[in-house]
């Protein structure tokens, strides 16, 4: 098995789409996924590199999982439902505190999926026109959460991380709207999150990785332990 | 299994190592058995059981566990909370007592960090509230060599090198003993269900998580492979690479570690123990012990091909990769990606199925054969045994479907075309591009020519068939081209230019055959066919000849006998001719004077014909013209003679200028064809190359010409008049006074007049200037003299050699121009040997 150079986990409630985002990318389609167990994964070749992409269980069984999967991520995509602001309330709830076994300088974004549901005329936030907007787009429900909303998330996790914003990609760069059903914008996520993965990774491989003990470090110590017995 | 029937006793735990099998049971027996394995002709496995030995541990308690340490020959039993350690063979204690207490339970460590073999690393959970004790456990003796104390109680250990991989009762946790630093891996509720924790491999653990998931997870604390998914209610979980065997009270499922997936289920009820060992997995239910024995590597990778599962049959055969012997790996691994090409060829997955034959390095000829007579029948190709595909051929495996059969034969095109030129080729060329040919003859690709000519390796009998059958006369030709075989090829070329066969290849064959011939340097095929390609088109055929490259020409073939071969086509003679004397420039007067007579038949024949075809005849005469200006060899009186009494008078004024009889010439030019200019033109391109008085001697000549005429023509006076002004320089002006008629006025002449004047005088300033400059040159010459005769040299015998620097004897010296001298013989002396310059350089600076 390759070994994977870097890691990307989503994270998200349940339903709000994080198989089907990756089914999209990966597989270039989008068809009914049931309830993920556990957890799924997936390699990328992205330039030299492999990148190990997770899908992550949004139930909420599984969630004392989600520390392991998140342990030593490069990059963590919140993943949330444009049509359902509890989604994005989670994020932060549940799902933010997961992330602190991420790699430090690990990135984040996040991602409002569906956007094929929502009807785009009700985007501007003032509603003047609420006849209008329900008449226009019939089938369609309305927007729930903004972009904005998501920015003030973004902003959020900052300074829960006791990031600088200056030090960080941009709040504006690093929210994204998506549908995995329509493939709108899927691929501009995925790999706007894969070139600000790659300078992590070569960060990683220049100063080692920080989370693993390499044993054969220790023989040498247990040697002259032995040594000492005889 | 040879057990005491009694309802009680029920199995507590097993243990195999090698052949030896140990159960311990809850009424605190052992019992040892040698296992048999023997492998039925259908390579269905089995196993008997021989019983050993059983031995009573004289407790009232069950046995709980049991370990082998083959390496010490002992088990390690524990039983009421007490490790001990008793002989594998008789199941005698060791006589030294050594054991481990307060024990609840134990395990090995298979990454042992100590390097003495010798020596097992024990790993206990401890009576002790949320204590872990490591142990080195001898062959008679048992040493303590870490005590952990844990967060919370521990229910499962498992370790691996440093690492203990811990079920706390609330959660599981990664703890490195030697360094004390945990790492929280995920919740997990111990008293809900029984925690598993089971070392896979090096620093992997596959533990029981919520919903029922098996998650793996480094001890990174980190999870390289994504969870499988067994049931809620799972007992025991064992690893039989590359597959995860799960128990539950139902079922024994089996998943891949490769890709997740369930691959099987086996109805199994009241298992209660579930373990490998050493790569056997073994269940076990209160009274029975079963083996799971799995199926050879590739007999579960040919079933999954089998059922055309490919993707999984490669994951499956990748993932086994370390755990078969190299060579033995690539040599299965390879026939298993040719496989699955076939398959997903069979599917008509091309791409899929090309990039399988690919790396799976596919001998071509497979797929070629699978293609009905595309093979040659010479070649020796043996489908390899056993077969790598269920398809007889082509017509099977598409069931008649021409559509299918077609993009199959453009699949096959295409990839042949890839391979033919890389190494997968190597050995078979031949069959290669013989099919390919096939193939391209068949569905009437253009790439059919390209093939043939390029290099290629199509044989020739199997191939002309082919060809043959599917009316491809040119490629064929072609073909026998390529073969050496120019003559047939030839012949079958000409037959479809006849129309006697038919092959619409190419519009312009003809012009390919000439082409062909041209480059032909088989001097008998040019012959044979030469009568037959300027039959068709003199013009064009004769450039088999003319187009010839040049080195061929002057070897192979005697310019005389293809002039004699074209007597019959004039228009090809006139032709090839040209091309000797013009192009290749052969000084041959004998061509030069054949050419010439040529033109001028050709020329003759042409006006005296009824159709007066004037662009034709105007092309002759300037190419006439031009040869007989242009040439100095050939026989003027021959071409005189023939010119004679014909109308051609500016051909002849060319053939007497070239005779020197320039007056006859522009007698000619002037009176018999009034044409001025070209006299005046005769006069320039006569004197070319010549002296300024050979020039003035033909203008004088032409003046005289003009002016002779008896008749006052007042035409050839405007001539004479304007050949003078406009050529002033051209005559010398006394001559001309005397020859012009005293009648004419100055005005008349004034430019020429002017110009002469001006002539003249021009000519006397300069010579007087010439004059000038020569006497001045003479007197510097004086000078010079003057000044060398200068001061009279006197030399008595006081004076002495600047050489020798001896006294004169004899009169004669010599003397240099800086004044010095010397005696002749050491002049001679120094010119001869250059030594002395320096030392005569001095000395005259010296003086």
């Amino acid at each position: 098995m390759k070994k994977p150079d870097g890691k990307v986990v989503l994270l998200g409630d349940m339903n709000v789409g994080k198989t089907s985002l990756l089914h999209r990318y990966m597989e270039r389609r989008f068809q009914d996924t049931v309830s993920t167990v556990g957890g799924a994964f997936y390699l990328k070749q992205w330039g030299p590199y492999n990148i190990s992409i997770w899908d992550t269980a949004g139930r909420e069984q599984f969630h004392g999982l989600g520390s392991m999967y998140c342990r030593g991520a490069a990059a963590v995509i919140l993943t949330y439902d444009v049509n359902s602001l509890q989604s994005l309330v989670e994020l932060e709830d549940r799902f933010l505190a997961l992330t602190d076994s991420a790699s430090a300088d690990c990135i984040f974004a996040i991602v409002g999926n569906k956007v094929d549901l929502s009807d785009d005329c009700a985007s501007p936030p003032d509603e003047h026109r609420p006849e209008k907007a329900a008449a226009g787009c019939s089938s369609k429900v309305r927007k729930q959460v903004r972009v904005e909303d998501a920015i003030a998330l973004y902003k959020k996790i900052l300074k829960y991380k006791m990031l600088d914003e200056k030090d960080v990609p941009a709040a504006e760069k690093m929210c994204f709207e998506t549908s995995a059903k329509t493939g709108y914008k899927v691929d501009y996520l995925f790999e706007t999150v894969f070139d600000m993965v790659v300078p992590i990774i070569v960060r990683q491989k220049a100063e080692g990785p920080p989370q693993t003990v390499d044993i054969t470090d220790y023989k040498p110590a247990k040697r002259t332990k032995s040594g000492c017995c005889a | 299994m040879l057990m005491g029937d009694k309802n009680h006793i029920n199995i507590e735990c097993i243990e195999c190592c090698g052949k030896n099998l140990y159960i311990g049971t809850n009424d605190c027996f052992i019992y040892h058995f040698m296992l048999d394995e023997k492998v039925s002709t259908s390579g269905k496995v089995t196993f008997a059981a021989t019983k050993q030995l059983h031995k009573y541990l004289g407790f009232k308690k069950p046995v709980n566990e049991l370990k082998a340490a083959s390496a010490l020959t002992r088990l390690l039993v524990l039983c009421d909370n007490t490790i001990t350690l008793v002989n594998m063979m008789n199941l005698e204690p060791v006589p030294t007592g050594a054991r481990i207490k307060g024990a609840v339970t134990f395990t090995l460590n298979e990454n042992p960090v100590s390097g003495d073999p010798f020596c097992v690393e024990v790993c206990i959970i401890s009576v002790k509230r949320r204590t872990i004790q490591m142990f080195m456990v001898f062959e008679d003796r048992v040493q303590i060599v870490k005590e952990v104390v844990t967060p919370e109680q521990p229910c499962a250990v498992a370790v691996d090198g440093y690492y203990l991989c811990l079920a706390l009762t609330t959660q599981y946790i990664i703890l490195n003993y030697n360094t004390g630093i945990s790492q929280d891996l995920f919740p997990y509720c111990s008293e809900e269900k029984r925690p598993i924790v089971k070392r896979i491999g090096r620093q992997e653990f596959l533990l029981a998580g919520p919903g029922g998931l098996g998650m793996f997870a480094t001890v990174d604390g980190i999870s390289q492979r994504a969870p499988v998914h067994w049931s809620e209610n799972v007992i025991g979980a064992a690893l039989c690479f590359p597959y995860v065997v799960a128990l539950d009270e139902e079922f024994i499922t089996v998943h891949s570690m490769l890709d997740q997936q369930q691959k099987q289920t086996l109805p199994f009820k009241e298992g209660h123990i579930l373990q490998d060992f050493e790569g056997k997995v073994i269940v076990a239910t209160n009274k029975g012990v079963y083996i799971l024995v799995p199926l050879p590597l590739e007999k579960q990778i040919q079933d999954l091909l089998a059922s055309h599962r490919v993707e999984e049959a490669l994951v499956l055969a990748k993932g086994a990769r370390r755990n078969i012997p190299k060579e033995k790996f690539q040599v299965m691994y390879k026939r298993i990606l040719q496989q699955a090409g076939f398959i997903q060829f069979a599917q008509l997955q091309f791409l899929e199925a090309k990039e399988l034959f690919r790396s799976g390095q596919l001998d071509v000829r497979e797929l070629i054969s699978l293609y009905p007579f595309l093979l040659p029948t010479s070649s020796s190709f043996i489908r390899s045994h056993p077969p790598l595909h269920e398809y007889a051929d082509l017509n099977q495996l598409t069931q008649g479907d021409q559509e299918k059969m077609i993009k199959c034969k453009r699949f096959l095109m295409s990839y042949l075309n890839e391979v033919r030129s890389t190494e997968v080729a190597n050995g078979y060329k031949e069959d290669i591009d013989t099919a390919l040919l096939k193939l391209y003859a068949e569905a009437n690709h253009e790439s059919l020519l390209d093939l043939l000519v390029s290099e290629n390796f199509c044989l020739l009998t199997d191939s002309a068939a082919w060809l043959e059958k599917h009316k491809k006369y040119f490629a064929l030709g072609l073909l026998y081209h390529y073969n050496g075989q120019d003559a047939a090829a030839l012949q079958l070329w000409v037959q479809i230019v006849d129309g006697d066969i038919e092959d619409s290849t190419r519009s312009d064959l003809y012009e390919y055959v000439v082409d062909f011939l041209t480059f032909c340097s088989d001097r008998d095929l040019v012959w044979k066919y030469s009568e037959w390609v300027l039959q068709k088109n003199e013009e064009v055929g004769v450039q088999i000849f003319t187009k010839r490259p040049s080195e061929e020409q002057e070897k192979n073939i005697n310019p005389d006998d293809i002039i004699s071969c074209l007597n019959k086509y004039p228009k090809a003679r006139i032709k090839y001719l040209e091309h000797l004397v013009l192009e290749r420039k052969i000084e041959k007067e004998k061509y030069h004077t054949h050419l010439a007579a040529l033109y001028l038949e050709a020329i003759l024949q042409l006006k005296s014909g009824t159709t007066d075809n004037c662009v034709e005849t105007v092309e002759l005469l300037l190419k006439l013209r031009s040869l007989l200006q242009k040439s100095d060899l050939y026989r003027i009186h021959f071409i005189l003679d023939k010119i004679r009494g014909t109308d051609l008078h500016m051909e002849s004024a060319i053939l007497y200028g070239k005779l020197e009889e320039h007056e006859k010439a522009l007698h000619i030019l002037v009176h018999e064809l009034k044409d001025f200019g070209a006299a005046e033109e005769y006069c320039v391109w006569n004197s070319e190359n010549r002296d300024l008085q050979y020039r003035r001697r033909l203008f004088h000549m032409l003046l005289s010409v003009y002016l002779r005429a008896d008749t006052s023509d007042c035409a050839l006076v405007m001539a004479a008049v304007d050949l003078l002004n406009n050529h002033a320089a051209e005559f010398d002006a006394a001559l001309v006074l005397q020859l012009v008629p005293d009648s004419w006025s100055v005005q008349l002449l004034s430019p020429f007049l002017s110009g002469a004047v001006r002539q003249s005088i021009h000519t006397k300033r300069m010579t007087q200037v010439a004059l000038g400059l020569a006497q001045a040159e003479n007197l510097i010459y004086k000078y010079e003299k003057v000044k060398h005769k200068g001061t009279p040299i006197l030399l008595s015998d006081k004076k002495v050699c600047q050489v020798c620097q001896n006294p004169f004897c004899e009169p004669a010296f010599v003397r240099y121009p800086n004044g010095g001298m010397v005696h002749t013989h050491c002049a001679a002396s120094r010119h001869l040997n250059s030594s002395v310059t320096p030392h005569s350089s001095r000395s005259s600076s010296e003086t």
